[in-house]
């Protein structure tokens, strides 16, 4: 399967009239396995528009949006949700954690009911993402017992759970330090690099320019400055 | 500490015992959803004992029937209930008689009359008249035997305890009264059952109920009370009168004692009433419950947003919705029974009779269980609104 997320002439605007608000305009990008975009730009941009045009969450008015070999918004609702199911995760600003959930059940639920994991199988998926993030220890405790590190952990471990080939976080480390933020990222890199997973990190934090495979500088709903190249990598960890 | 201990133990077991998700979220959110399940516990008490108040009072109205030994009763054609038969000629002992399944037939005088007080105000009361001899079809089980024997002088009754007051009499022996013309002497006072009928009843010997319900002719009578070999025979004999006889109905026990209460429940609109105000119950148990789903849902959004990104259906979401509308009416199904069992044994010190047959309790139930549901649907409304876009913006 072509592993590529593209993206040609997108254009999104919202509202009307004198409240007409361009989000996109014209916006087109070629994303790749294993590497982390990040997209940046101040607020009201349309980094978190672009995120929910490429995720398949908000259609374009125009233009279109290649993900794994399919045009995405050519697909019906039920086709594209289930696109989704199949081929996506997401990590979201607020963690959005179930409150009366465990860890472990946020993960099983995922499994069990988006992909139709067997139980026994879930099971033992869950105890794997578990240990490979640290959260052995916290499997039975609910997210008010969880620190905001290990909240978002949970989140990340909830995206990956499903093994996607898309992952889309936004703004993963807005509500962390900068430590705990910086082992969010660099989980995120290392996940999409082991999966070759695409990933598309949005945030204005600058701090993670470093973490960064490829930078995307988003203003007024367009790509205001050439493609920067990323800074100097950081030694890759063995897959 | 112990909270924190029984917190960990309630999640321990939880998770090993592999529970809906549905039941998990609103056990450990029990506060959360705590309005609705008093909500559903209130409405299902209310129905239960409005409905079990109202069969015990149409109870009330058919134990005669029930506390009778006759299988099979005679009346006149189209009769609505016990003491509203008209007048049947005697002779038609010999239509039971004559048949095969019939063991013994026997009189039985019942009717309204207006009962005057000593201190003459009026009243209406039925009037029951019955065979004395120990072992007869309508007798009443809670005759002495000192009382059948003072009833056998005319112009004598007994009544209940309970209805004593409603009679305007004391409980003291010779207390007298009048009913059309006649002076009735009440030689004994019936202890411990709840009376026997809707109105206050006088019991007496046959020939004493026929001076009170005059203008009763000679060779006549109100019913006639038939006991089988084997009950089982009753509804085949029934139907074979009632088709060989067209000029009277033959009733088993169990069919008029459901007229009589049909009658009664129509008549005194008591069934409208108290319908009406259990249904009003489980309204206000609905919308509270739809209330607190829907808020619950709604704060939940977020969350159902995330798992509607990840490709979650939104039928999974919704049998997840309906399952804790599902839990948490079972819940307070579970706290309405005993309470319900226990304002009804507090309400029969009062005289007030509150019956709570099974399949009374089952249908309450099953409708609240039901309504329940449905209060759940609305909260459906809420998971349209869980749009991962939102979480994006």
């Amino acid at each position: 399967m072509v592993q590529t997320l593209t993206a040609h002439n997108l254009r999104r605007s919202f509202g009307s009239g004198d409240t007409n608000v361009v989000a996109l305009d014209d916006v087109s990008l070629e994303l790749h396995p294993g590497e982390l975009s990040l997209l940046m730009g101040p607020s009201g941009s349309g980094k978190s528009t672009l995120l929910a045009v490429l995720s398949g969450l908000v259609p374009p008015d125009s233009g279109q949006v290649v993900a794994l070999g399919q045009k995405v918004w050519a697909l019906s609702d039920l086709q594209r949700e289930e696109f989704r199911r199949q081929s996506t995760g997401f990590v979201f600003q607020g963690y959005n954690l179930f409150p009366a959930l465990t860890v472990r059940e946020q993960l099983e639920m995922v499994l069990l009911w988006a992909v139709g994991t067997p139980p026994r199988e879930a099971e033992r998926k869950v105890e794997a993402m578990l240990d490979l993030l640290g959260l052995a220890e916290k499997a039975d405790r609910l997210p008010e017992q969880l620190s905001g590190g290990e909240k978002q952990r949970v989140a990340i471990a909830r995206a990956l759970i499903k093994d996607p080939q898309l992952l889309f976080a936004d703004e993963p480390t807005s509500a962390l330090d900068w430590q705990r933020g910086q082992q969010i990222v660099e989980l995120l890199k290392a996940s999409a690099r082991q999966r070759g997973a695409v990933l598309v990190v949005v945030s204005h934090d600058s701090r993670l320019l470093p973490y960064a495979d490829r930078v995307l500088h988003l203003e007024d709903g367009r790509f205001s400055q050439p493609e920067r190249p990323a800074a100097p990598e950081l030694p890759r960890r063995n897959p | 500490m112990n909270k924190l201990l029984l917190e960990h133990l309630l999640i321990w077991k939880s998770t090993r015992l592999k529970l809906p998700y549905a039941l998990v979220t609103v056990w450990r959110r029990q506060l959360r959803y705590l309005p609705a399940v008093f909500a559903v516990a209130f409405s299902a008490m209310l129905s239960t004992l409005q409905c079990g108040l109202l069969v015990g009072i149409l109870n009330i109205a058919a134990r005669p029937i029930h506390r009778s030994k006759a299988h099979v009763w005679l009346a006149s054609p189209g009769v609505r209930g016990l003491g509203f038969g008209r007048p049947i000629p005697l002779a038609w002992k010999s239509r039971l008689l004559s048949q095969p399944e019939v063991q013994r037939v026997e009189e039985y005088l019942c009717g309204f009359a207006q009962f005057q007080r000593p201190d003459g105000s009026t009243d209406q009361c039925s009037v029951v008249g019955m065979q004395l001899e120990a072992g007869s079809l309508g007798l009443l089980a809670d005759l002495t035997p000192q009382m059948r024997q003072s009833l056998t002088r005319p112009g004598t009754a007994v009544v209940y305890e309970s209805e004593l007051p409603l009679l305007g009499l004391r409980d003291t022996p010779g207390e007298i009264g009048e009913v059309a013309g006649h002076r009735v002497e009440i030689v004994g006072t019936l202890r411990g059952g709840d009376g026997a009928g809707l109105t206050p009843g006088l019991y007496c010997s046959l020939r004493t109920a026929r001076a009170l319900l005059a203008p009763l002719p000679e060779r006549q009578t109100t019913y006639l009370l038939a006991q089988c070999h084997d009950r089982e025979q009753a509804p085949l004999l029934a139907q074979r009168l009632e088709a060989s006889y067209p000029d009277m109905d033959a009733m088993t026990s169990g069919e008029l004692a459901w007229r009589t209460q049909c009658y009664w429940l129509i008549k005194t609109r008591a069934g409208l009433v108290l319908g009406f105000a259990a249904a009003l119950g489980l309204i206000v148990g609905a919308v509270v419950t739809s209330q607190t789903l829907y808020g619950a849902s709604v704060a939940s959004l977020p969350e159902y947003a995330v798992l509607r990104a990840l490709g979650i259906p939104r039928w999974r979401l919704q049998r997840l919705v309906l399952g804790q509308s599902f839990w948490v009416t079972l819940a307070g199904l579970a706290l309405a029974l005993p309470l319900t069992v226990i304002l009804a044994h507090l309400a029969r010190p009062m005289n007030i009779e509150v019956l709570l047959p099974p399949w009374l309790v089952a249908a309450v139930g099953s409708l609240t269980l039901a309504v329940g549901l449905l209060s759940g649907t609305a909260a459906l409304h809420a998971l349209r609104q869980a749009d991962p876009a939102t979480l994006l913006r």
